[in-house]
């Protein structure tokens, strides 16, 4: 067995080789030039950056004089002494715990709306998604105005109704489930991908259930939702990914506050390395802060990828 | 990954060399660059201004830019070394900047100074400040920022309250918070940012000095302690106290909108700098309003702060830089300040054209709060100036802001001042 398996294998060889003789070289050197772009774009952007961020974050450089080797000291200093940087985990947790099984369910329950036939669904799923492309920084400003407690018009509506006011953004409690609602408004992406899941299901599924008497509920988690449990799978990454990495948002509605109660990872990195004027910068800090939200990306990733086989749904026969 | 590569793109600019992009050399013609952090239409005053500056061998250039994240684009530029031979800067950047070496020191050139561009024509205050532990200066002040309170004289008269005033007190001030609070479509009566914000335990130093206490640290630039006496707790309890009961807006409260706010009547008293009176020209409030000088316990005590123009050390000709910077201090505030009186000018002789605009527009109370300011005896520092100031930050939010709030008791203050003074023994 093994030596046909090796002869056939020797002969392919073989004849690939012959094959390639002619063209080989030509071949070899267009597909150089065509991933060359992809190649040194990562090399600059991602290659070096990386190296460079990893260096710095062993020293005390401010940007202004030349980097000082401290070792393992800005590590040191961000899990013992620092008041800012377990609160800021807390944050990204919380943030993150908060928005992704949320923008999960809403995403999905807005696809769903959009899979039905219906007169003006083409609208419907237009304005679903019209957030998503309308200038991020505008959208979360006229938030702010709208969540404003005093003169904004989430408190002037509730007020109007008889209905107890919140301090929104301003409040220690109410400010991470304001700026999760905020990010929430961007749901559309997350729609767009489950609503193209959705119609990628086949409907002599749905059909064969619904002559064999199935009630909707048992549609959705016995046929559509183990189907499209791939793209969840791709979903849940890459929301987590990005709750992980939210900046703009707090940036823009809270500074961070109040207190450190919206101070997530990504803020606390950038306040570190581009502080308010006046103010020195501490890019090497930043940088170990940014190692550090690195690890923490790759470990829930790859949490997520490996307990990912318990509930997503594989077709073992379409290898 | 994005964070590492956004990380990494930033910190790598540090790699770049280069110099100033003024051209010519020492006696030959050269270029001047200035970059400020005004509006469009102030720059395009200073521009005007800056066109009538005569010298055959300099020609200075008014660099465009969008006045927003002034602090982002002084660190890339520092960072590329490219920074403009004149930039407006803050005392804090010009501290910390001098201590690393990187700016011109005009000590000397100041103090030896011929004709009227010399160092006792500025506000005297001012001029210490700006000089490091070691006596260098590396830049010079240029405008004054003074504070006080601004109050809505309509409800202080509706709500049957004698409008503020020079000697009004602390207690007085929270009196009229809690009167003030809930009416009028007012939810606290005061909000006083400088107060509860990182700056706060700098503000609340006003307090305790004015009563005859020690000041939150001796020296902002280069300090030895910090500390929290019997006065100044005294401060913090009555603050603490005012929070509570509603009148004065707490910590995590956003004032980003308090001048519109203000404006329309929906704060009644805040404190702000002088520099509201020139927005107030252009967009009127809807109320009557004053200004008036920060309350006191016993003696005027109020917050020392103005900012001033660096040069970085390769500006190609130190000579020429000098000139314009001379020209910017004597000539420009007069033809820049009528238009827009945004603060009073560190160099004395400019401030007539200041208080003048002010006159005219009938902005009495601002000129008067001004003058005091400028002329109290006793000063604090609004903030440190030293490099490691933004951890002092995080400290603050972490205890201190808590202490207001009312989470945390006010007997965790001397803990937070060890940890300052453990940040003050690192950093010295």
């Amino acid at each position: 067995m093994n030596s046909v398996s090796l002869g056939g294998s020797t002969t392919k060889r073989r004849s690939r080789r012959g094959g390639m003789s002619r063209n080989a070289g030509s071949d070899v050197k267009a597909a150089y030039l065509f991933i060359a772009p992809a190649v040194i774009g990562f090399l600059v952007f991602v290659g070096y950056p990386l190296i460079r961020s990893f260096y710095l974050a062993l020293t005390k450089y401010n940007g202004l004089t030349d980097p000082v080797f401290v070792g393992l000291g800005n590590f040191r200093r961000l899990f013992t002494t620092d008041p800012a940087f377990w609160p800021a985990l807390r944050a990204t947790g919380y943030l993150v715990l908060l928005y992704v099984p949320l923008s999960l369910i809403l995403g999905l329950a807005l696809a769903m709306f959009c899979n039905q036939r219906f007169a003006g669904v083409r609208i419907v799923r237009t304005l679903a998604y019209l957030p998503v492309v309308l200038p991020a920084v505008a959208t979360i400003t006229l938030w702010k105005f709208m969540l404003d407690p005093q003169v904004g018009l989430l408190n002037t509506i509730l007020d109007r109704l008889g209905l107890p006011t919140s301090l929104w953004l301003q409040g220690p409690s109410t400010a991470m489930p304001s700026v999760v609602l905020v990010m929430l408004w961007g749901v559309g992406g997350t729609m767009i991908i489950f609503l193209a899941a959705l119609q990628s299901v086949p409907t002599e599924l749905y059909e064969a259930a619904r002559v064999d008497g199935a009630g909707p509920w048992s549609v959705f988690f016995r046929i559509t939702l183990p189907m499209i449990s791939p793209i969840v799978l791709l979903q849940v990454i890459l929301q987590t990914t990005a709750a992980l990495q939210t900046f703009n948002q707090p940036k823009i509605l809270t500074g961070g506050g109040p207190g450190f109660s919206t101070n997530v990872l990504m803020l606390s990195i950038y306040n570190n390395g581009f502080p308010t004027l006046g103010r020195i910068p501490q890019l090497g800090y930043a940088s170990a802060q940014v190692w550090v939200l690195f690890i923490i990306i790759i470990a829930v990733i790859a949490l997520t990828a490996k307990f990912s086989s318990l509930w997503t749904y594989s077709d073992s026969t379409s290898d | 990954m994005t964070a590492l590569a956004c990380a990494g793109l930033l910190t790598a600019t540090a790699c770049s060399g280069g110099g100033s992009d003024s051209g010519g050399s020492s006696g030959g013609p050269v270029t001047v660059t200035v970059m400020t952090w005004e509006s469009a239409e102030t720059n395009a005053a200073i521009k005007k201004a800056l066109a009538d500056f005569k010298d055959d061998n300099i020609t200075v250039q008014l660099l465009d830019t969008p006045a927003g994240n002034f602090g982002d684009k002084l660190a890339s530029l520092t960072q590329a070394k490219k920074l403009p031979d004149l930039f407006w800067c803050g005392n804090d950047t010009e501290q910390q900047y001098t201590s690393q070496g990187l700016l011109v020191d005009w000590a000397d050139k100041i103090k030896n100074a011929d004709g009227d561009f010399t160092a006792d024509k500025f506000v005297p205050s001012a001029m210490e400040n700006w000089k490091t532990a070691d006596g260098q200066m590396g830049g010079l002040p240029s405008l004054m920022n003074t504070y006080g309170v601004w109050y809505n004289a309509d409800a202080f008269t509706a709500a049957g309250l004698p409008l503020p005033k020079a000697g009004w007190t602390w207690d007085e001030m929270y009196a009229d918070a809690a009167k003030l609070a809930g009416k009028n479509g007012a939810k606290y009566g005061l909000v006083a940012d400088q107060l509860t914000s990182a700056d706060g335990p700098f503000t609340m130093s006003m307090y305790s000095v004015s009563a005859g206490g020690a000041p939150f640290t001796d020296n902002v630039n280069h300090p030895t302690k910090a500390e929290a006496d019997e006065k100044y707790t005294e401060g913090v309890e009555k603050l603490v106290a005012a929070i509570k009961n509603g009148s004065v807006a707490p910590p995590g409260y956003d004032a980003a909108n308090v001048q519109s706010l203000f404006s329309a009547g929906k704060v009644p008293m805040t404190f702000g700098g002088q520099w509201l009176a020139a927005g107030f020209q252009t967009d009127k409030p809807k109320i009557k309003y004053g200004f008036a000088p920060f309350p006191q316990v016993q003696t005027p005590t109020t917050i020392a702060d103005s900012v001033g123009i660096c040069t970085p050390q390769y500006t190609k000709d130190q000579d020429a830089t000098f000139k314009v910077l001379e020209y910017i201090n004597t000539k420009v505030w007069d033809a820049v300040l009528p238009a827009s009186p945004v603060a009073p000018p560190a160099y004395t002789p400019a401030q007539t054209s200041y208080f003048d605009a002010l006159t005219k527009a009938q902005q009495t109370t601002v000129v008067d709060t001004v003058k005091a300011d400028l002329a109290a005896e006793k000063t604090v520092g609004n903030r440190f100036t030293t490099q490691w100031a933004q951890q002092v930050g995080d400290l603050t939010t972490a205890n201190y802001q808590p202490i207001l709030s009312g989470k945390k008791p006010i007997s965790d203050l001397p803990a937070y001042i060890d940890k300052i003074n453990g940040l003050i023994k690192q950093g010295g």
